[in-house]
Parts: C-alpha cells; structure tokens; sequence
C-alpha cells in the first residue's frame, strides 16, 4: 500500500506515525495537533476516533490530522491498536502513542521517538519519574503505578518506572507484534509483558506530563481499584498464554 | 424415585432431546453447540431411562449416598462445560468484531481519501 500521505519517503529517515487515540476529546484535539503538526512536520499524524459522541471527528478533520474513525467505542487497547495496524500496513518503521487528552506534551514526542532510535530499543517508554519534572498524578495513582512498575521490571530485569504511561514509541518489530496482540482495556502494563516475552527490548525515557487539560479520565474512584484488580490478572493471564515469539 | 417422579424426569429430558434435534434439523444451533447439546440431552436421557438401573449402581459404587443426585451432578457437569465452550466461543467472537471494527475504520478512510482525490 503506497497510497498514505506519505512523508520522508526514501530519504533514509525514519517514517514516524503518531498515533493520537481520542474518545471525546474535540476540546483539547485542535491545539494538541498544530502543535504536533508545528513542531514534526515530518511525522504523519492519524486520529483514532474511538467512538466519540462529541465533535471528535470534526474537530480532528478540520485540523488535518488523518482521520479514522472507528464505528463503535473499542476502548483505548482497539483504538492504539488500530494505529499499528496502519502502521504495519502502511510500512511505518516507528509509531508513537500521543494521547488526545493533552497529557503527553508535543514537545516532549522527540524525546520518546529519539530514545528509540538511538538506544536500539523496540519499545521506548515515555516515563515522568525519570529526573525532570511536571505533572506526576495523585498519590494513591502513583502508589499503583509503582506497584506496576516494580513488578513489571522484577519480571523484565530493565529498570521501569511508569509501567503504565501510554506515552510511548515502537518500532517495525513491536509494531508488527503488537499490531497482532494488545490487549483492550488497560493494556500499557500487558503490553509491556508481551513484547518482553517475544524477546523485545524496552528502555524509558524521561518525559513531562501535564494534568489533562479537558475531559476527564477514563480511571476514577472505585475504578481504580477495578484497574489494579483487572491489570493485575491480565498480567498474570499474559504469563500463562503460550509465547509468540516476535518475527 | 417412585414411578411417577420417574415418569416426570424421563418426559422432562425427552422434551428436551426432541427440542434440541428440532433446533438442529432447523439450523438454529450452529454445528458448535449442536453436538454438545445433543450430547448432553442423550446422556441424561439415558440415564434417567434404560441407564437408570445402572446409575444406581455406578451411584452406590462411586459413593453417592442418594443416587438421583447424581443425575443432578451429570446436569450440572454438561451444563458447566456448555457455559465454558460458550465463553470460549463469546471471547473469539468479540476478537472477531474488534478485528472487523479496525479493518472498517482503515478502509472507510482509504475509501474517503480515494474519493476526495477523485472528487475535487
């Protein structure tokens, strides 16, 4: 398929695609794309409209992001996944998850897509308690985040500190595997485990987050529990499933 | 079991063997699931007819103390392992319409970017 509005074709440069999944986020869409768009001109852009309700599509059409538009609400798993499939069909050699709520600063992507490249890793993870600072979550949050984390670089032996940031760069290896296994829910933690049971390397970065600006978080009050509870297992079930090993 | 209680179990399975063939012979359980009902409806319409004797016996021999209930245990045996295969069978389904899902967006885009090329 050569029909994308392709960039950087055949100069040698990595073709990046950011991945921006939205569910009703027409409020912070808009300013988050000319920011990317301003500051990587060379990285193609797609919108994963997850089924908003709002004037997600719209607003992502009018700021000339490609857009795709998924005909029911998958979650957020369906949605990223979604972009690596585009990415795997279209011959992206890197994909970055950009969140459509704001969270994930355009200025900081370069950081995340940069690690990547230059430590040979197939998953770069974008982390806010690596040194710098902003944005860092509530407490109890960042007491579940650690208990990810800790558990998750015990099982991995690599050092990681923000298990469950979706801010996160992959290359053709991962896109390829992860195009093909990723879970729906909450699948930043599984995702991590399964890419290190396909014997794919994963590093951090340190990035800065901010509070989202509108819209609110799909993890709140008693869901949290209901996260922890839900990760916990899909960890444990992802250690039972056969191995696929990455190609 | 006296004759009439009997007589009740064995009518009650009966009606739903027949039900189960029927919904077969109209193709209204897919090949999946029509195996296993059938299955199922055939072992308890055994051992509540001819096999009933028996299940006397394998009852006394396993140790169930009130060997109707292990009528029952069968019951509940066949009807645990239909709602197994039916969540296998849910789980693939929902991979399915999530694949479907990803791959109708994809195209829906390609197909708006083909005609906004064409159309100007």
């Amino acid at each position: 398929m050569n029909d994308s509005p392709a960039s950087g074709v055949g100069n040698g440069k990595p073709r990046v695609l950011a991945i921006v999944p939205a569910y009703n986020e027409a409020g912070s869409l808009p300013t988050l794309i000319a920011d990317l768009k301003s500051h990587y001109p060379q990285y193609d852009v797609a919108v994963i409209n997850d089924g908003s309700t709002d004037d997600t599509a719209a607003a992502a059409r009018r700021s000339g992001a490609r857009l795709v538009s998924l005909p029911c609400n998958l979650g957020i798993g369906g949605a990223v996944q979604t972009g690596f499939r585009i990415a795997r069909d279209e011959g992206y050699d890197v994909a970055v998850q950009v969140d459509g709520d704001g969270q994930h600063p355009a200025d900081q992507v370069h950081l995340v897509v940069n690690a990547l490249l230059e430590t040979g890793s197939d998953i770069a993870i974008g982390s806010r308690f690596l040194g710098g600072d902003g944005y860092r979550s509530t407490l109890s949050r960042r007491m579940g985040i650690s208990f990810f984390s800790r558990w998750l670089s015990a099982i991995c032996h690599t050092r990681i500190t923000d298990a469950t940031s979706g801010f996160r760069a992959i290359n053709r290896r991962a896109i390829e595997l992860l195009a093909g296994d990723y879970a729906e829910d909450y699948p930043e933690v599984e995702a991590v485990l399964v890419a290190h049971r396909a014997g794919l390397r994963i590093c951090e970065v340190p990035v800065q987050m901010a509070a989202r600006t509108t819209g609110s978080s799909s993890i709140g009050g008693l869901r949290s529990a209901s996260y922890m509870v839900k990760v916990s297992l899909a960890v444990l079930m992802a250690s039972l499933r056969k191995r696929r090993p990455a190609r | 079991m006296q004759a009439y209680g009997h007589a009740l179990v064995f009518i009650t399975t009966l009606i739903v063997f027949l039900f189960v063939l029927w919904l077969v012979r109209r193709r209204a359980i897919g090949e999946r699931f029509a195996i296993l009902w059938l299955l199922i409806a055939l072992l308890l319409l055994v051992a509540s007819s001819v096999g009933y004797p028996y299940l006397f016996v394998i009852a006394k021999f396993v140790g169930v103390p009130y060997p109707p209930s292990a009528l029952f245990f069968l019951c509940i045996a066949g009807l645990t392992l239909l709602i197994i295969e039916l969540f296998a069978w849910v789980s693939k389904l929902n991979d399915r319409t999530r694949v479907l899902t990803q791959e109708l967006a994809m195209l829906h885009e390609r197909f708006d970017r083909e005609v906004s090329r064409t159309e100007p």
